[in-house]
């Protein structure tokens, strides 16, 4: 399962180069340089603040890099290919098309609370992929079954629990059949009995040969589904390592050895 | 003092024919300002700073001019600059935009409460602007403003009987009217006063009715 | 611009300003007194007396105020109660604001926690103090927005007395715009007008909130 990134073999489907990111004055990201292969699970890791969200949101263009690239099989994203600085960002429409093969699981869930977890997985089919209203319903549902909800399709999301709601946001993505999935901490809001469910179906997915980034605090998943772990600290990249290399022995590096270290003393208490 | 019931039940075939322009001239009203509010709220927050200028003067015009001026100046000023419209069609122009300022503020503040995380899941999957404007904010916003709209169109109940200043036959009119030939003013005043009072009351609790059959829980 | 035409109807103008100005005042105070007795009999009062009390507030509320000005100019004489225009437009604006003040001011004694004045009572402070000294303070803050925001309702309302011949800005206006044969200047400088005192209003508001307000950013900054 783990994939040695240092085969040749392997072939890139993002490629970050040299990206920074600044919020006015202060710098979020600084110089990160990274690949991610297809088929893999790319978690990141890393102490509050460091930048993992914003790095994931760069990715898709929802924040804004000043500096750097971020590339999806060859293509510049959100930025226009080879203008001067400053760059000029992607008419609106091209943005888009970019964005519907990346798809993005958040925090919050974040569905529209009026409409059904069927009509918040057809939206975009509907109207962006611009598929009729039967059609898109019944790609839905296919969704829902993935996510093991197939018999809360005509549930609203104040009818479902966290971990249902957080399974429609991953079937709402998967529906656009997009080439990479983003997920920004996809646990952190549930309680722990449901946290359970939500990253089955990530295994699962991952089993199926989904290229996955996942910004994650849960570090048996990272230990045990990902190929490849990422080490934020500062909003700098530290490291990026088969999970075996972070996880098993003593780490080398002091900075990811202390964020080890006060994880695991949180876990034990 | 001799109070006449008997005054009030003659004349109320006339009042409620009245009523029935007063609902006219409110219905139309409110639709004309919900549909003008949706564009001047997405003005008053968009990213454009002439836009968001722009619908700022509109709000602070229309809301800091009496109505019953506005009223009188599309009466009477609209013909000057050549466009001669009918009192009934300036009387729901009037209306419906003063209203529409405030509708666009109602709008606004509903649209403040729906989180932004929403906005972004749309953006992340591509759909675009007008789709997110139209099937996920509007109707969101119209929901959760649901109470002041109702509000609102209870407001314009109330001062569609300023159109009678331009001859319009809504209820207040036809009581003037029945006043002139009566002299009866106690009586059908009060009575025109209990069928405002109905038709506000009655919106008011189908109000309530939707606002309990539209909450999603 | 007929510039000669204001000088000529100036001081009319004017006139009908103060007016305006008078029948807004004197009707905000009053009806904000009215209304405030309302939320106190309301706060301190027995069913039947709130009872009364929410339905007066329904009523008023549910009918426009053009009809409740014509119930009391042209109906009271009917009832043995004579009012001049001016005198019928000041007391029928009484009437319209109080219920939405003591609307205001019941939110404003809603919003004092419980406990306060449970210790202020345990300490043996009266209930009249309690009002004036607990109460109304606090209230201020919380109010003071909603009342500047229907005390500048209330000014545009001033126009509409013009129609019982109320000499106040709008009739003058009328009256100037007949006698010319001029539109546009006249109801253009009348927006103006009303805009200005709206405007005023809002800032004076702001004001007041801010003096409101005062305790709170002490507090914050001594912390
Ligand atoms: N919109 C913003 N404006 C200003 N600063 C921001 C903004 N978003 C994030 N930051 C800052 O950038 C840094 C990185 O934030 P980010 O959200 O990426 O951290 P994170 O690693 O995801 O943390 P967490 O684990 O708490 O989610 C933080 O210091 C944060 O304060
Ligand atoms: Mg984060």
């Amino acid at each position: 399962m783990t994939a040695d990134p240092s085969q040749s073999a392997v072939e890139p489907i993002m490629t970050v180069r040299g990206l920074s990111k600044w919020f006015d004055d202060f710098q979020a990201l600084d110089d990160i340089s990274l690949d991610v292969n297809r088929s893999e699970v790319l978690c990141l890791i890393g102490p509050s603040g460091s930048g993992k969200s914003t790095l994931l949101r760069c990715l898709n263009f929802l924040e804004r890099y000043q500096a750097g690239e971020v590339r999806k099989e060859g293509r510049l994203i959100g930025w226009q290919e080879g203008s001067a600085s400053p760059r000029k960002p992607l008419r609106p429409a091209a943005l888009r098309e970019q964005r519907r093969h990346i798809g993005m699981v958040f925090q919050q869930f974040n569905l529209w609370p009026h409409f059904t977890a069927r009509q918040n997985v057809a939206e975009a089919l509907i109207q962006v992929q611009r598929l009729g209203r039967d059609e898109a319903y019944s790609r839905a549902e296919a969704a829902l079954d993935k996510v093991n909800l197939g018999d809360k399709a005509n549930n609203y999301p104040s009818g479902l629990s966290g971990g249902q709601q957080q399974r429609v946001a991953i079937a709402r993505a998967i529906a656009m059949e997009p080439d990479i999935m983003l997920f920004d901490e996809p646990t952190s809001a549930l309680d722990p009995e449901l946290v359970g469910e939500v990253l089955a179906v990530m295994k699962q997915m991952a089993a199926e040969g989904m290229t996955m980034v996942v910004v994650t605090h849960e570090m048996g998943f990272a230990a045990h589904v990902a190929d490849r772990v990422g080490f934020l600290e500062s909003g700098r990249l530290v490291t990026c390592r088969p999970p075996a290399d972070i996880f098993g022995s003593e780490p080398s590096d002091p900075r990811l050895r202390s964020f080890l270290q006060t994880y695991r003393e949180r876990n034990v208490v | 003092m001799d109070f006449s019931f008997d005054v009030i039940l003659r004349n109320m075939p006339y009042l409620l024919a009245g009523a029935r322009w007063t609902l006219v001239l409110s219905l139309t009203g409110i639709s004309l300002s919900v549909v003008l509010g949706v564009f001047i709220c997405a003005a008053r927050i968009s990213a454009k700073g002439l836009l968001r200028r722009a619908a700022a003067v509109y709000i602070s015009a229309f809301r800091g001019i009496p109505l019953l001026v506005q009223l009188l100046l599309f009466y009477y000023l609209l013909p000057e600059i050549g466009l001669d419209l009918p009192a009934l069609a300036a009387a729901i122009l009037a209306i419906g935009m003063c209203s529409a300022a405030y509708v666009a503020e109602i709008l606004r503040g509903a649209l403040q409460s729906i989180p932004a995380g929403q906005t972004e899941a749309a953006e992340a999957l591509g759909i675009p602007p007008v789709a997110l404007w139209r099937r996920i904010l509007v109707p969101q916003a119209l929901r959760l403003g649901l109470p002041s709209l109702v509000n609102e169109l209870i407001l314009l109940v109330k001062v569609s009987s300023l159109a009678s200043v331009v001859g319009i036959g809504e209820l207040t009119r036809v009581a003037q009217n029945i006043t002139g030939q009566t002299y009866r003013p106690l009586e059908i005043y009060l009575a025109a006063a209990a069928v405002y009072f109905v038709i506000n009351f009655t919106l008011s609790q189908l109000g309530r009715m939707a606002e309990r059959r539209l909450r999603l829980d | 611009m007929k510039y000669d035409l204001f000088l000529r109807y100036g001081p009319a103008l004017l006139r009908g300003f103060g007016v305006s100005l008078l029948c807004w005042i004197v009707g905000s105070l009053g009806g904000a007194l009215l209304g405030f007795v309302i939320a106190c009999l309301y706060r301190w009062s027995a069913w039947p007396v709130r009872w009364i009390l929410q339905a007066y507030i329904e009523v008023i509320r549910g009918t426009p105020f053009m009809i409740q000005l014509f119930v009391l100019y042209y109906g009271g004489p009917y009832a043995g109660l004579v009012l001049s225009p001016i005198q019928s437009g000041i007391v029928s604006f009484v009437v319209y604001g109080s219920p939405y003040f003591a609307e205001i001011f019941r939110s404003g004694f809603e919003a004092i926690p419980k406990g306060q004045l449970e210790a202020a009572r345990a300490i043996g402070i009266g209930e009249f103090a309690i009002l004036r000294r607990i109460m109304l303070p606090q209230m201020m803050v919380l109010i003071t927005a909603p009342l500047t925001n229907f005390v500048i309702i209330l000014s545009k309302e001033t126009a509409i007395l013009s129609v019982v011949t109320v000499p106040e800005l709008l009739y003058e206006t009328q009256t100037m715009a007949a006698e010319t044969f001029t539109f546009v200047e006249p109801f253009l400088a009348l927006s103006l007008f009303y805009w200005l005192l709206v405007v005023v209003t809002a800032e004076l508001g702001r004001r007041v909130e801010t003096y409101a307000m005062r305790h709170l950013r002490r507090s914050a900054s001594a912390t």
